[in-house]
């Protein structure tokens, strides 16, 4: 929960869900049920549009942006001052899931939509699928499938309809602390059953630090998610030219393989299991309660903000692999501007979600320094700004070594069209196991059973 | 003119309260899946609802909730009311303020500033029990969470219940003490045999308000579920779970009719509540 700062993480569930739930108790609480409705009573047939009105009289037309960057003040001036017949209007409407719900309120009620919006990767089907998103393929967004990772642009298009642009990725890699190592003459672990030999020998030399946190409340599911992805999971195959169709496969040999590994590092006791939007977590990973951190691309810069007196003391690592000298590699998070069907000016608000960051090299300079994100786009990604660039709160180290490849090896990677009810499942599954309520082998099973059903009541016609 | 004075009342009251329920009503009444389209089905999403299992382990979730926490709140509250009542000193302003002021600060910080508490690494609750050599219990688990949750509504509507008692106590005729002390009668015996009777038909009145907002539970846990996701899941309370269903699975229809199938339950439930205590309450 989060209470009400801006944090410096660029697109990632963890932080989509980290602040923001205090304010999303506080107001919606009070006046969810009314408000959705009277909204959605007075709503129907409305004009459409955002407030891309602009135009008529000349003069640039105005775009308007949701997004929760941190310093993306930085980029939107950046964007007005190379930019004369477009503008764009920036509001910052919630992180994550609080600005998810305003837009789907605003979708569903046919007004109050921005015309480019930033989304997760994972909720992009989602808000596809209720034609929320305009198809800004044939306003040249292909033309940008040469700029970006392939499994990114995988992840935005279906052939040639393109969803949205990829700002931002989160692929895995492993921080971990080098003195709590040194100290405790651990290996830094390249596999999955050396990290959890290392995990044992850490907590058996001193019983009050955990090579991890498991994390079990929504904010971790994308990253249990990257995990499993790693381990080759593939739970869903989808394409939204393919409707109703619909694979779910939750229960998958790599699914399994995750759940029951962590299951065995938490019977065991060798993880902690605070929530990962808590202040026990933060606390812990300032403190040296935590060994590792098993993060995404935005990782670094998450952890200087939440444990900055840990300063110089964390190294990055590839993430551990499942067989020794692997190349298996998972997302964890990460961002993309869609233009969002209730735009007046599509043409103009592709050009926004296609050059706000682009391959600009300063929109990107404040994107790596100010915002931490990690980029997608090729020229960014593999150039040497980004590469080169030295950490100090990682002694100097360049962590983007370490995840650049990371982020070169990540497979596609297909979500549903109904991914909060998923991962919100998994959430309660997990829960249940942690709470020793259900075994952890039953996990993704549980999960599979509620999932497919959930899809066959939607209409899909699910093959399992 | 009588009509032209409650006009901006009916207009508000119309508009705010009786369109959307009409709306929502409408909206229970139809199913509409995000890719098998949109059409009228009567009442077939009631019928889930009460036979929805997720739906109604919250249901019984609140319930057995009620059953401990409100008889407990109300007991504080009489107490707390009859004390201030009977002492008069300036001690009495200080402890009827304190009671009261957990009521001033909103629910939502009530529930994280006891997120907070509770919690294991920093909770007072902890670092006492770890001193007296008692080792950590975790307020936030599974068996333990409906108690903290108990605690936390306690502590923020006794002061508001004792208020309203108190109210009704200070509205007594004092020559019924006087009589009851001519007669004998103690300061307990006047508490339980002339002041409680009396009042009846306020402590009717608020425990009608606590059962209807704890059938309606949502805030407390909803601020939580982030420090112990494991333990609150999104069928947690009926509530909550209408709340998710809307806003996370898109099932606005089914979320608008278990919002109706519990406004049915608090409705009936009221209704039969004050139909039993009606001699009591004063309102037959």
């Amino acid at each position: 929960m989060s209470t009400s700062r801006q944090h410096p993480i660029g697109g990632s569930r963890r932080v989509a869900r980290r602040q923001p739930r205090l304010l999303r108790g506080a107001f919606v609480a009070a006046s969810a049920a009314l408000a959705g409705v009277l909204v959605a009573a007075c709503g129907s047939g409305g004009s459409g549009g955002g407030s891309g009105s602009g135009a008529a009289g000349g003069g640039p037309v105005h775009i308007k942006v949701w997004a929760w960057y941190p310093d993306f003040k930085q980029v939107v001036d950046q964007f007005n001052k190379t930019h004369k017949d477009v503008q764009v209007d920036w509001v910052q409407a919630g992180v994550g899931q609080d600005e998810y719900t305003k837009l789907k309120t605003a979708l569903k009620a046919g007004q109050g939509a921005p015309d480019v919006v930033m989304l997760e990767f994972q909720e992009l089907p989602t808000i596809q699928l209720t034609k929320g998103l305009l198809d800004i393929g044939k306003y040249g967004a292909n033309d940008d499938k040469k700029n970006y990772v392939p499994w990114a642009w995988n992840q935005v298009s279906d052939g040639d309809h393109v969803y949205a642009i990829p700002v931002d990725g989160g692929p895995m890699a492993m921080l971990y602390r080098e003195d709590i190592f040194k100290k405790y003459k651990l290996k830094v672990p390249t596999t999955w059953d050396e990290y959890k030999q290392e995990a044992a020998k850490l907590h058996a030399a001193d019983p009050k630090a955990y090579m991890t946190d498991f994390g079990s409340d929504e904010s971790a599911a994308g990253w249990l998610q990257g995990l499993m992805w790693q381990a080759g999971s593939r739970p869903y195959t989808y394409s939204a030219s393919k409707l109703p169709n619909i694979g779910v496969k939750t229960n998958d040999d790599g699914a399994k393989k995750v759940y029951d590994y962590w299951g065995d590092l938490v019977k065991n006791k060798l993880v902690d299991t605070a929530s990962y939007a808590t202040t026990d977590f933060y606390n812990g990973l300032s403190s040296g309660k935590y060994a590792t951190y098993l993060a995404a691309g935005w990782g670094p810069g998450y952890l200087q903000s939440v444990a900055k007196k840990t300063g110089g003391l964390w190294r990055a690592a590839p993430l551990p692999q499942w067989t020794a000298g692997g190349n298996a590699q998972g997302d964890w998070g990460g961002s993309t501007f869609a233009v969002t069907s209730q735009t007046k000016n599509p043409k103009q608000a592709t050009e926004v979600a296609r050059e706000l960051f682009g391959t600009s090299e300063a929109a990107w300079k404040i994107g790596i320094d100010q915002a931490y994100l990690f980029p997608l786009a090729t020229p960014i990604l593999n150039g040497s700004y980004f590469q080169d660039k030295k950490y100090e709160f990682f002694g100097g180290q360049q962590v983007n070594k370490i995840f650049g490849p990371a982020a070169n090896n990540i497979g596609t990677f297909d979500w549903s069209p109904f991914q909060d009810y998923a991962y919100n499942t998994q959430t309660s599954e997990v829960g249940k196991a942690l709470q020793g309520q259900t075994p952890w082998s039953s996990v993704a099973d549980n999960i599979q059973q509620q999932v497919a059903g959930y899809a066959s009541k939607q209409g899909f016609k699910v093959s399992q | 003119m009588g009509l032209l004075l409650v006009t901006p009342f009916t207009l508000l009251f119309l508009a705010f309260l009786i369109a959307p329920l009409c709306y929502a009503f409408w909206l229970s009444l139809r199913t509409s899946t995000l890719v098998g389209g949109d059409h009228f089905s009567w009442f077939a999403n009631y019928k889930q609802a009460f036979t929805d299992p997720q739906f109604l382990s919250g249901v019984r979730r609140v319930v057995l909730f009620g059953l401990v926490q409100i008889p407990v709140m109300l007991a504080l509250a009489l107490v707390g009311a009859l004390i201030i009542d009977e002492v008069t000193s300036r001690l009495a302003k200080v402890f009827r303020m304190t009671l009261f002021m957990p009521y001033a600060v909103p629910a939502v910080i009530g529930a994280l500033m006891w997120g907070f508490l509770y919690s294991p690494t920093f909770g007072p609750v902890n670092s006492i029990s770890n001193a007296l050599g008692l080792g950590s219990v975790n307020l936030l688990s599974h068996n333990l969470m409906l108690t903290s949750l108990g605690n936390i509504v306690t502590w923020q509507w006794t002061g508001y219940n004792m208020i309203v008692l108190y109210a009704a106590l200070q509205g007594l005729p004092r020559e019924v003490y006087e009589a009851a002390k001519l007669d004998g009668a103690g300061q307990i015996q006047t508490a339980l045999r002339i002041k409680i009777p009396m009042v009846s038909s306020a402590l009717v009145l608020t425990l009608m308000f606590t059962i209807i907002g704890t059938l309606q539970f949502f805030t407390e846990p909803r601020v939580l579920e982030p420090t112990a996701s494991s333990v609150i899941s999104p069928d947690y309370t009926p509530n909550l779970y209408a709340y998710n269903l809307a806003f996370q699975y898109s099932e606005f229809n089914y979320s608008a009719a278990i919002s109706f199938a519990l406004g049915a339950v608090v409705f009936i439930g009221s209704y039969i509540f004050l139909f039993l205590t009606r001699r009591r309450s004063g309102l037959k």
